[in-house]
């Protein structure tokens, strides 16, 4: 019996603003329960806590604050050419605060 | 179009033919390829030549992924959920290549986001291979690697999160290059998995590689992580000379018998791997066996889902609908947000989202996220331990030729063999690497891929050089096989 439960899908998905079909439920179960087979594997692995997580590919990575300098931005126009609903120099979406829920 | 890049540059500087002559044909072909393919999301009609200058490049068509920003230019990712973005700027990838005069004649499809390895998720369709249409290009620079491979120009740009190059390569018979992480800014490429996403190229020689490369790299203050190559001239340091070098491939993956029930296509690919390998030997290289836990090997698979998951649900959270992209219906901006991803995303992306989900809330983030990275790390020390007695590792890519369309969901399954996923080590260390094509199994390719340690790229391009010129493969075109 999987520990993963439809249940626990549509709750994640629902958090990822995602709706699944039953079929699309049940393939995520039948992944987890693989990734969870092989992860279960590698706790067995000698001393895996002591090993720092690597993040990024590059050892010698070098970050270096740049100089705060004011750049051209962006025009607003530019910004806005994708977006489907605009008003003047704004983003058009349905009112939020007091809205319907 | 069937021409390398250098020849290409000599026949334009001798007058014999004009960039307006190459783009016409490349146009054509493309027309052609996307009827029998459908590896395109936009055909360019109107491309033409911008500027003059010195570069082997100039003059020459070329191909971009849908998932590179281009100015004024449809860039889908091959997704519903931006089929009409419109970007305003240049990747900057895409902009060195504009100004070194190359000329972009269309926008390829892919597997959506670059999230998946078949080529058959992109909101345009299946991308079917150049070499058998029942087969698949693999992904996700499909569309790239068919046209490519079908000779509708010299070089299309590729993204690589897994093995997106390099295994389309393989699949499709022609060369795929990344380069060491950060090599190519990766400023305007619509994001997968950061930590694991680089730049690249689908060519047909492995100098076409370098050439493209060279003009594609360079520092960007727009991509932190990109860095000083300036120093690096990949296309004059290839001299073919591999005397001294040493290679080696991993036992686990390579040995016919660590494969139970072998078909045909696995037991002929591995046959034909060592054969190259020891013909290669006659160049004056080493290449030794080494062995790796198998234990390491296995668990590869789930810990490139869990860290690529993790990173993409992240970065994909900006998908609403809202600012860009189609908007949603909903009564409230929460349902129109979700109605937007719900129809947008393919089910592929839906199963990664919610898997990169689990494994970042904080009660899971410790066996999953964390332990992921662990591992991550132990595979690319072993990798980088084996570079300190090695110049490469060279392996076969995948398990044989294109797999058939109907025989892959990209779904993880339980026996995934570590031998079809073994490239993403390339992209746990950020490691150069490169597939060239190695042969043939029934009349469709099979490739082979040589990795070396970080800002060792030119000795990886010079090996794949020398490879590559020991077998009849160079620049070859695709040539459709016939079914009884």
């Amino acid at each position: 019996m999987s520990k993963f439960t439809k249940e626990l899908v549509d709750s994640l998905a629902d958090k990822l603003l995602i709706g699944l079909s039953p079929e699309e439920n049940q393939m995520i179960i039948d992944e987890f329960d693989i990734i969870d087979e092989n992860i279960s594997k590698v706790d067995s692995f000698e001393n895996i806590k002591d090993i720092e997580p690597m993040t990024h590919c590059l050892d010698d990575f070098t970050f270096e604050l740049r100089e705060d300098c004011a750049s051209e931005s962006v025009p607003i126009e530019d910004l806005l050419r994708n977006c489907e609903k605009t008003e003047g120099r704004e983003v058009e979406v349905p009112k939020v605060v007091g809205g319907e829920n | 179009m069937d021409k390398t890049i250098e020849e290409l540059h000599q026949l334009l500087k001798e007058g014999k033919v004009t960039s307006e002559e190459l783009v016409k044909e490349s146009l054509q072909k493309s027309h052609e390829v996307e009827e029998k393919y459908n590896a395109f999301v936009t055909i360019l009609d109107d491309a033409k030549k911008e500027v003059d200058t010195d570069s082997l490049l100039c003059g020459i068509p070329f191909g971009i992924k849908d998932n590179y920003s281009t100015k004024d230019i449809l860039s889908t990712g091959s997704s519903n959920t931006l089929k009409n973005y419109i970007p305003f700027f240049n990747a900057t990838a895409v902009e060195n290549l504009l100004k070194a005069g190359a000329i972009p004649v269309n926008k390829t499809a892919m597997d959506e986001f670059g999230m998946g390895g078949t080529g058959t998720t992109a909101h345009t369709g299946i991308i079917k291979n150049p070499w058998d249409p029942t087969r698949m290009c693999a992904g996700s620079s499909a569309g790239s690697a068919c046209a490519v491979a079908s000779g509708v120009y010299p070089f299309a740009l590729g993204s690589d999160t897994g093995d997106s190059i390099r295994k389309p390569a393989a699949y499709c018979g022609i060369v795929g290059y990344k380069p060491t992480y950060g090599m190519i800014s990766r400023y305007g490429l619509f994001p997968f998995a950061s930590s694991l996403d680089h730049c690249g190229v689908l060519t047909r020689s492995v100098k076409d590689a370098a050439i493209v490369v060279d003009a594609m790299k360079g520092i960007d203050e727009k991509d932190m992580t990109s860095w000083d190559s300036s120093n690096i001239h990949l296309y004059d340091s290839i001299t073919g000379n591999v005397q001294g070098k040493k290679l080696c491939y991993i036992k686990e993956l390579c040995n016919l018998e660590n494969y139970q029930d072998a078909g045909e296509e696995l037991r002929n690919h591995l046959q034909n791997f060592h054969q190259v390998i020891e013909n290669f030997k006659k160049s004056g290289v080493t290449i030794e066996e080494v062995s790796v836990d198998q234990k390491l090997l296995d668990a590869l698979p789930s810990v490139y889902v869990i860290i690529s998951c993790a990173e993409a649900t992240s970065n994909m959270s900006n998908l609403t609908g809202i600012i860009f992209g189609p908007r949603g219906e909903g009564k409230n901006i929460n349902e129109m947000m979700k109605d937007h991803r719900t129809k947008g995303f393919s089910p592929l992306i839906k199963r990664r989202f919610v898997i990169g989900s689990y494994v970042l809330q904080k009660e899971n983030q410790e066996r999953y996220f964390k332990n992921a990275g662990r591992v991550r790390r132990m595979l690319v020390d072993t990798w980088k331990n084996i570079f300190k007695n090695y110049d490469a590792v060279i392996l076969p890519v995948a398990s044989g030729p294109a797999r058939h369309l109907d025989s892959d969901k990209d779904m993880l399954e339980k026996d995934t063999a570590v031998l079809e996923e073994h490239l993403q080590i390339g992209n746990f260390g950020g490691f150069p690497s490169i597939t060239i094509p190695d042969g043939f199994i029934n009349d469709l390719p099979v490739g082979i891929n040589i990795t070396g340690n970080v800002y060792d790229d030119s000795n990886v391009l010079n090996i794949a050089y020398a490879l590559e010129s020991t077998m009849n493969y160079k620049n070859q075109i695709a040539k459709e096989v016939k079914h009884e």
